[in-house]
């Protein structure tokens, strides 16, 4: 028994170690600027799984903030962005929003990009009444967690439904073949939402197939697909799959056009794919080719910057900071719950990945680009408003 | 006997008076960092049982935690899913919500509060559950299993892990891939601390117990043990169970201090990971078990500061990697080997002390 009691000093005697010379909470009023800065939180994955999306997000945050920062801050106030990596992990989601919430204090906390580790973080962000704004959660759960809790993305039912009004009314197809990562969230989620909103229309779901992760036969699926007599394919599958189901699709020479969703895009999609995939459509946040200024601005910036043209996470990272700032603009002052009270007021708010109002809801009524893929370029054919899918 | 009540009872109280202490004058990050040790020392200390004592490789902690962590949430929260057949999100109750209903509680009058606390009267049977379930699924699976050795049984278990993620994945009922958010936050420090106690007391009991001497006569040579009379399989069995049941409680407590669940939380990573505790602290060592969760637990915490100063993202894994490399090339045994923590030990260890 003396073992027991001693590891249960030892456990006792490490924590408290480990507690030594932390800090005890103050104001918990207060907090968010220190002396002439405003200090904002980022938490994105930059390492394990989804470590690409967490690089490309903070690099556009990155830009914004030395943007804002050039021209004299917020409010006369710098920005200081305190970033900590969330692993791809839900606990250390938690761990990060914590920090972020108790030691760092921050005025308003942007990330995570996985709605799985959103979901990690929101429950801590509302119990301390820091708001927290998701650039590309998409999960429609996501903001449910509470008052504090916002998006700047569009939501996967309003993806997977754009997606079926395009195929219905802009590509006049009838009959929807629908291809789908049953162990993925998001894919399922799409394929869903497309079903209902296809049908809905008129339109006849004529197979559904469904793979596991980590597949790299789809020739079964495939053949199920041909045999179906589809019009359209719907894949709303990440990039790594797409490239090669659009592969066998070719092979096996179905040539009707296929249609996916924000996880095709990728500098990596063409290359893999070949020409399968020349003339298929996917719905995204924005486009690089679109000829606004602000976003021909941002896509030269980071194209200087990284060598590379900037994802959709990378204007989503972008945007998420002009956001804050026009919420902290509005509310007038440091003070969390007017930030909280601004953000769920802005109206119009013109970023790259369009012009976007906040619901009701907490989340963000913006247009989706669909785009048609020619040769290695990704061209806008229209935007579809969120009154069309409704 | 006396002795181990009145442990238990005196850690049960601490647990109690730690929790009030550390919700006063500690930083919620802190003591969400030593929540999360809580629990890694709760995985760490009963697959020790499997590991360490046992010697039987299971690569299936994640799996067992993964079912305690889903049946502790229905009893709950509220399973909200979105139901395709249908084309719109379904809410069904949770099984602490039913039962107050039964005793003729209105839930639909109910204020958020009273929500609240039903819920948390769901916690413990919940996690009680979650363990129980999980340790039925471990003797499921013990039984057949067990009759491999090393590496086979090691790629079995894994297996096992697996197939448990796919099936939750494949459930729409409790949020397949997506998993469940809103769980209420429940698993305090008070809880995590006597269930770590709880673990604690037990586990070296049983190592000190006939059925803990047959598992370290297994661990040194099978069949010298069975010759002797160890019935093998039922031995091996039992640690399975033993080490699922608790590996069940731990995911009901981690999954309401997340306050989300999803099938990828509980990947073959995270069984990996409690491993990896083992290996560092000094497989067949409860207290290395401790040190070894505590360690892995802080330390990617620790190097958060680390990371910002520098501002090299993905630094902290890697000096994470290195430390657990340097540890293995200097220390192959882990910190603490098969040593205990004793005062015995202490004695040799400091000079001049009693002999």
């Amino acid at each position: 028994m003396r073992k027991a009691l001693i590891s249960l000093f030892v456990a006792a005697g490490l924590l408290v170690a480990f507690t030594a010379g932390c800090k005890d909470r103050g104001n918990e009023a207060g907090g968010g600027t220190t002396g002439e800065n405003v200090n904002l939180g980022l938490f994105v994955s930059t390492t394990g799984a989804i470590a690409t999306f967490g690089l490309d997000t903070k690099n556009g945050a990155e830009i914004a903030v030395a943007e804002i920062n050039e021209a004299g801050g917020i409010k006369g106030k710098k920005i200081n962005m305190v970033f900590y990596d969330t692993e791809s992990k839900a606990e250390s989601a938690g761990n990060a929003a914590t920090k972020l919430a108790t030691q760092d204090k921050v005025l308003v906390a942007m990330g995570a990009v996985a709605s799985g580790l959103s979901l990690a973080a929101a429950p801590v962000f509302q119990a301390n009444k820091i708001p927290m704004v998701s650039p590309s959660s998409t999960n429609p759960t996501v903001t449910e967690q509470g008052d504090y809790i916002f998006r700047i993305c569009y939501l996967d039912d309003f993806q997977g439904g754009a997606c079926a009004v395009f195929a219905y009314k802009d590509l006049g197809k009838r009959k929807a073949a629908i291809l789908a990562n049953r162990d993925d969230a998001y894919s399922t989620g799409l394929a869903n939402f497309f079903k209902s909103k296809f049908t809905a229309l008129g339109g006849q779901i004529v197979t559904e197939q469904t793979y596991a992760a980590n597949t790299s036969d789809f020739n079964t699926q495939v053949s199920n697909i041909k045999g179906s007599g589809a019009d359209i394919i719907f894949a709303p599958v990440y990039y790594t799959d797409m490239s090669l189901i659009a592969k066998q699709v070719k092979a096996q020479g179905i040539n009707v056009p296929m249609l996916g969703g924000d996880g095709w895009e990728s500098d990596k999609l063409v290359p893999e794919a070949g020409d399968a995939l020349e003339g298929s459509y996917f719905g995204n946040h924005y486009s690089q080719e679109d000829k606004a200024e602000n976003v021909q601005n941002f896509v030269k910036k980071y194209t200087d910057k990284h060598g590379k043209a900037p994802t959709s996470l990378a204007a989503l990272g972008y945007d998420v900071v002009y956001f804050v700032k026009q919420a902290i603009e509005q509310a007038g002052e440091f003070d969390r719950a007017k930030v909280r009270d601004a953000m769920a007021g802005i109206k119009d708010f013109k970023g790259v990945t369009g012009t976007f109002s906040i619901d009701s809801k907490r989340n963000a009524r913006k247009p989706i680009s669909m785009l048609q893929i020619k040769g290695a370029r990704f061209l806008p054919v229209r935007q579809i408003k969120p009154e069309e899918v409704e | 006997m006396l002795r181990t009540g009145a442990v238990l009872v005196a850690g049960i109280i601490g647990a109690v008076v730690l929790n009030a202490v550390l919700a006063e004058f500690i930083d919620d990050y802190v003591v969400r960092v030593i929540n999360l040790c809580g629990v890694a020392i709760v995985l760490a200390v009963s697959l020790n049982v499997i590991n360490g004592l046992c010697g039987q490789f299971s690569l299936g902690h994640a799996g067992f935690m993964a079912i305690g962590a889903y049946v502790c949430s229905l009893f709950t929260t509220t399973q909200r899913y979105y139901d395709a057949a249908s084309a719109q999100y379904v809410s069904e109750p949770s099984l602490a919500a039913r039962m107050a209903e039964m005793f003729g509680a209105d839930l639909a009058a109910a204020g958020s509060e009273q929500l609240q606390s039903i819920a948390a009267w769901g916690f413990l049977p919940g996690l009680i559950a979650g363990g129980v379930v999980s340790a039925l699924a471990g003797l499921v699976v013990g039984i057949p299993a067990l009759r491999l050795r090393g590496d086979y049984l090691a790629i079995a278990t894994l297996g096992f892990g697996e197939i448990v993620r796919v099936v939750i994945t494949n459930i729409p009922q409790i949020g397949g891939a997506t998993g469940l958010p809103g769980l209420p936050p429940l698993a305090n420090t008070s809880w995590i601390f006597a269930v770590c106690v709880v673990c604690i007391v037990f586990s070296v009991n049983l190592q000190r117990s006939t059925f803990g001497r047959a598992l370290i006569a297994i661990r040194e040579n099978e069949l010298a043990a069975e010759i002797m009379g160890v019935r093998i399989a039922r031995m091996k069995v039992m640690a399975f169970i033993y080490g699922a049941f608790f590996a069940g409680v731990a995911g009901g407590l981690l999954a309401h201090l997340l306050q989300t669940i999803s099938p990828a939380t509980f990947n073959f990573m995270k069984s990996i990971e409690v491993v990896v505790m083992l290996v560092l602290g000094g497989l067949g060592s409860l207290t290395g078990a401790v040190v070894g969760a505590i360690v892995l637990t802080v330390l990617p915490e620790a190097l958060r500061d680390v990371e910002r100063e520098v501002n090299l993202p993905g630094i902290r894994m890697v000096v994470y990697a290195l430390v657990l490399i340097l540890l293995m090339i200097f220390r192959p045994q882990g910190i603490f080997g098969q040593r205990e923590l004793s005062l015995k030990l202490l004695r040799r260890v400091i000079p001049g002390g009693r002999k």
